[in-house]
C-alpha cells in the first residue's frame, strides 16, 4: 500500500485536503483571504469553536448527545465574568470557578444518565433548560460588563505573528485530548463504552463512570470555551453559547465521528472546525445575500460531510 | 442601570400626571412579553415594576422566553394566562405566527398590545408601541452619511435577527437612506444579534474589506457593540459608524471618539406606557377609531415610543431626552388614543 493510499484512509486527510483547496480557492478569489489579520481572525474563531466541538465530541465518543454544551458554556462565562465584577475576584480564582462550574454541571448530566437510565437526549434537553433558566435568572438578560483589562488584553493578544494567545489553551486542549483518547485509559474506556457498552462492561469497565468522566470532561471543555469567549468579546454576554449546538456536531462528523459512538478523531474534528470557519468566513467575503447565508452554509457543510463519506469509501474499497 | 431607569420613570409619571389621575383598576396583573433574552428589553422590568407601583396594579411582571423562539414563547404565554396575568405587552417572536397565540389571550378576555416590535394586521393586538425601527435605521444612516462627509461613501450594514419583524423595515430603510444620498450599501450581514457570530462575521468582513467601506450603521445592539469593540481594536482606520442603543461600551466608544454616535431607543417609555394602556382597557376604556395611529409596513396602528440620535456632544445627557419623550407620550395618551368611560 502506498503511502498516499495508507494517508487517505487516517480520518483526517479528507478535511486536511478539503482545507487546502477552501484556502487555496478562496485566496484566489479574494486577495484579502490570507492577510495576516484576517488569519488572526480566523484563529479566533477557531480557538474557540474547537473547544465547542471537542466538548460534542467526547459525548458523540460514548454513544450519546450533549445538547446541554452552549448552556454549559453560557452558564460558566457569565459565572466568570459576573464572579469579578460582582465579587471582585481575581481573574485566576473567578477562572477556576467557573471550570468548577462546567465540570459539575457535565458531571450532573453523567450522573442523570446514569442513575435513571434515561437517554443522554431527554436529560441534556432538560439540563439544557435548567442552565439557561440559571444563566437568565442570574443576569436578567445584562450582560456583565466589568471584565479586568488583564482578561481583555489576554482577549486580544497575539503570540507570534497572526497567531493569538486565545489558541494557546485550545493547542493545549487537542494535545490533551488527541492523548487521552489515543494513549490513557480513561480515552480507551470512553471509545469502548461507546462501541459497544454491553462488551465493554464485561471486560471489567465501569461503565457508568466512564458516561459520569465523559459528561465531566464535556462540561469542563464547554466552561473552557465559555471563558475563552468572554475574554475576546470583553463582556460577560447571557447569550454566549446560544449558538454552539450546531457546530458541535457539524465538525466532529465533518472530522468522521461516527454517531453511534466508539470513533472519533480528535485531529479531524480540528479541521472539521476550520472548514466551517473557513466556510463562515467565505460567505461574509464573497457578500452572499443574508436570507441564504444559513442555506448556503448548511450546503456546504452537507457536501463536506458528504464528500468525507465518499473519501473514506473509497479508501476501504466500498467496504 | 435599573436605578436609571427608575429615574426615568419618575419623571415621566411626573410628566403625566393628568393622564393618571384616573386609576386602572387594580386586579390588573399585567406580563410584558419579549420575543426572547435580549438587554435591550431589561428596561421592561423595572418599567413594569414602576408602573404597577405607580397606576396601583396588580402587577406588572417581565416575563422572558428562554430562547428567541416561536414556540418557547407561546408556551410561556399560554402559561402565563393560566397562572392568572390577564393584560399582556408582547414583542412577537414572529409577525405573523405569533397571531394566534394573541388570539387564543384576547379570547379569554386578555387586552394584548405590541411592544417593541408589530403584528402584521390583522392581529388582536390594540396597537403597536415601539420604535419606528425603519425611520430610526434611515435617521441614523443620513447621520452617518453626514459624518462621513464629501467624498464615495460605500457602506456596510450590519444588523439583527432575520426572524425580527424589525430587520427587513431596517434594511429597506438604510438601502433608502443610501441611495438618496447617492452613496452605497457594500455589504448587509444580517442573523447577527448574538455574540459570536457577530464577532466571526463582523471582524472576518473588516480583516478583509475595511479599506472597502468608509461607514458602517449597526441596526442591532449585539453587533453595535462588537463592531465599535471592532473599531477601537483596528486604530484609525477612518471608517465612520453609528450604532444603535445604549450600550455601555457604545457610549464609551461615542466619548472616546471612535464612532460618530448612536440611534437611541426608548424601552423603558414602552414598559412603562405599555402597563398604563394596557391596566385602562382593562378597566373599560377601548382604542378610539379615530386614533392617530402611524403606519409601518407590518400595521397601521403603530405609536412611535421615541428614537433620537445621540453623539458626543449630547452622550452625557441622553437619558434627558428619552426620559421628555416619555413624559410627553403619556401626557395626552389616553386623550389621543383611548375611549374612556
Amino acid at each position: 500500500m502506498t503511502n498516499l493510499a495508507r494517508l487517505s484512509r487516517t480520518d483526517w486527510f479528507g478535511p486536511l485536503l478539503a482545507t487546502i483547496l477552501a484556502v487555496l480557492l478562496i485566496q484566489s478569489l479574494s486577495a484579502n483571504f490570507l492577510s495576516a489579520y484576517n488569519i488572526q481572525i480566523l484563529l479566533l474563531a477557531i480557538a474557540v469553536n474547537a473547544l465547542v466541538a471537542y466538548s460534542q465530541m467526547i459525548i458523540i465518543a460514548i454513544g450519546q448527545m450533549n445538547l446541554s454544551v452552549g448552556a454549559i458554556g453560557g452558564l460558566a462565562a457569565i459565572s466568570f465574568a459576573g464572579a469579578m465584577e460582582v465579587w471582585g475576584l481575581p481573574a485566576p480564582l473567578a477562572l477556576t470557578f467557573a471550570l468548577l462550574i462546567g465540570l459539575g454541571c457535565g458531571a450532573l448530566n453523567g450522573v442523570l444518565i446514569r442513575i435513571t437510565g434515561i437517554s443522554a437526549f431527554v436529560i441534556t434537553l432538560a439540563t439544557l433548560s435548567i442552565f439557561k433558566g440559571i444563566n437568565l435568572g442570574i443576569t436578567e438578560a445584562q450582560p456583565f460588563y466589568g471584565i479586568p483589562e488583564g482578561v481583555k488584553r489576554f482577549g486580544g493578544a497575539v503570540l507570534v505573528g497572526p497567531v493569538p494567545w486565545l489558541l494557546v489553551p485550545t493547542l493545549l486542549v487537542t494535545a490533551i485530548l488527541w492523548f487521552t483518547l489515543r494513549r490513557l485509559p480513561v480515552g480507551r474506556f470512553i471509545l469502548a463504552v461507546g462501541s459497544n457498552d454491553h462488551a465493554a462492561g464485561l471486560s471489567g469497565i465501569s461503565v457508568g463512570r466512564t458516561v459520569i468522566i465523559a459528561h465531566a470532561i464535556s462540561g469542563l471543555l464547554a466552561a473552557i470555551a465559555g471563558v475563552l469567549v468572554v475574554a475576546r468579546l470583553q463582556i460577560g454576554q447571557p447569550s454566549i453559547g446560544d449558538d454552539w449546538l450546531i457546530l458541535s456536531f457539524a465538525a466532529p462528523v465533518i472530522g468522521g465521528a461516527i454517531l453511534a459512538g466508539g470513533h472519533v478523531s480528535t485531529t479531524a474534528t480540528f479541521l472539521g472546525v476550520v472548514i466551517v470557519a473557513i466556510i463562515t468566513q467565505a460567505l461574509v467575503l464573497f457578500s452572499i445575500d443574508p436570507f441564504l447565508v444559513q442555506v448556503v452554509l448548511g450546503v456546504l457543510i452537507l457536501a463536506a460531510v458528504g464528500l468525507n463519506k465518499l473519501r473514506a469509501g473509497a479508501a476501504t474499497g466500498g467496504r | 442601570m435599573t436605578t436609571i431607569f427608575r429615574t426615568m420613570g419618575l419623571a415621566a409619571l411626573m410628566g403625566g400626571a393628568a393622564a393618571t389621575a384616573a386609576l386602572a383598576a387594580d386586579d390588573s396583573k399585567l406580563a410584558l412579553v419579549p420575543g426572547g433574552p435580549h438587554p435591550y428589553f431589561a428596561a421592561w422590568e423595572p418599567a413594569g415594576a414602576d408602573a404597577a407601583q405607580e397606576f396601583g396594579l396588580a402587577g406588572s411582571d417581565y416575563k422572558v422566553p428562554q430562547r428567541w423562539e416561536l414556540a418557547q414563547q407561546n408556551q410561556l404565554l399560554e402559561s402565563l394566562l393560566s397562572q392568572g396575568y390577564n393584560g399582556f405587552m408582547i414583542f412577537p417572536g414572529d409577525p405573523v405566527g405569533a397571531v394566534a397565540t394573541a388570539e387564543e389571550l384576547a379570547e379569554f378576555g386578555a387586552p394584548v398590545i405590541a411592544g417593541g416590535g408589530c403584528y402584521k394586521d390583522p392581529s388582536p393586538a390594540a396597537f403597536c408601541l415601539g420604535t419606528d425601527t425603519g425611520n430610526s435605521a434611515y435617521l441614523g444612516t443620513k447621520e452617518l452619511l453626514a459624518a462621513m462627509g464629501d467624498g464615495e461613501k460605500r457602506i456596510a450594514h450590519f444588523t439583527g435577527f432575520l426572524v425580527d419583524p424589525n430587520t427587513q423595515l431596517r434594511i429597506d430603510a438604510v438601502n433608502r437612506a443610501a441611495e438618496e444620498a447617492g452613496a452605497t450599501v457594500v455589504q448587509v450581514i444580517a442573523d447577527i444579534d448574538a455574540p459570536e457570530p457577530a464577532e466571526e462575521k463582523i471582524n472576518a468582513y473588516l480583516a478583509a474589506h475595511a479599506g472597502d467601506v468608509d461607514g458602517i450603521v449597526t441596526t442591532a445592539w449585539v453587533p453595535a457593540v462588537v463592531a465599535a469593540n471592532a473599531l477601537r481594536r483596528m486604530g484609525d482606520t477612518g471608517i465612520h459608524m453609528v450604532g444603535i442603543d445604549h450600550d455601555e461600551v457604545v457610549l464609551a466608544a461615542i466619548k472616546e471618539g471612535i464612532i460618530d454616535g448612536t440611534m437611541i431607543q426608548n424601552p423603558y417609555g414602552q414598559g412603562y406606557i405599555g402597563s398604563f394602556a394596557l391596566a385602562r382597557m382593562r378597566s373599560g376604556c377601548t382604542v378610539k377609531e379615530d386614533a392617530p395611529f402611524g403606519s409601518n409596513a407590518l400595521t397601521d396602528k403603530f405609536i412611535d415610543s421615541g428614537t433620537a440620535y445621540v453623539d458626543a456632544s449630547n452622550v452625557d445627557g441622553y437619558l434627558d431626552t428619552m426620559r421628555e419623550e416619555t413624559a410627553r407620550i403619556l401626557a395626552d395618551f389616553e386623550a389621543t388614543y383611548l375611549s374612556c368611560p
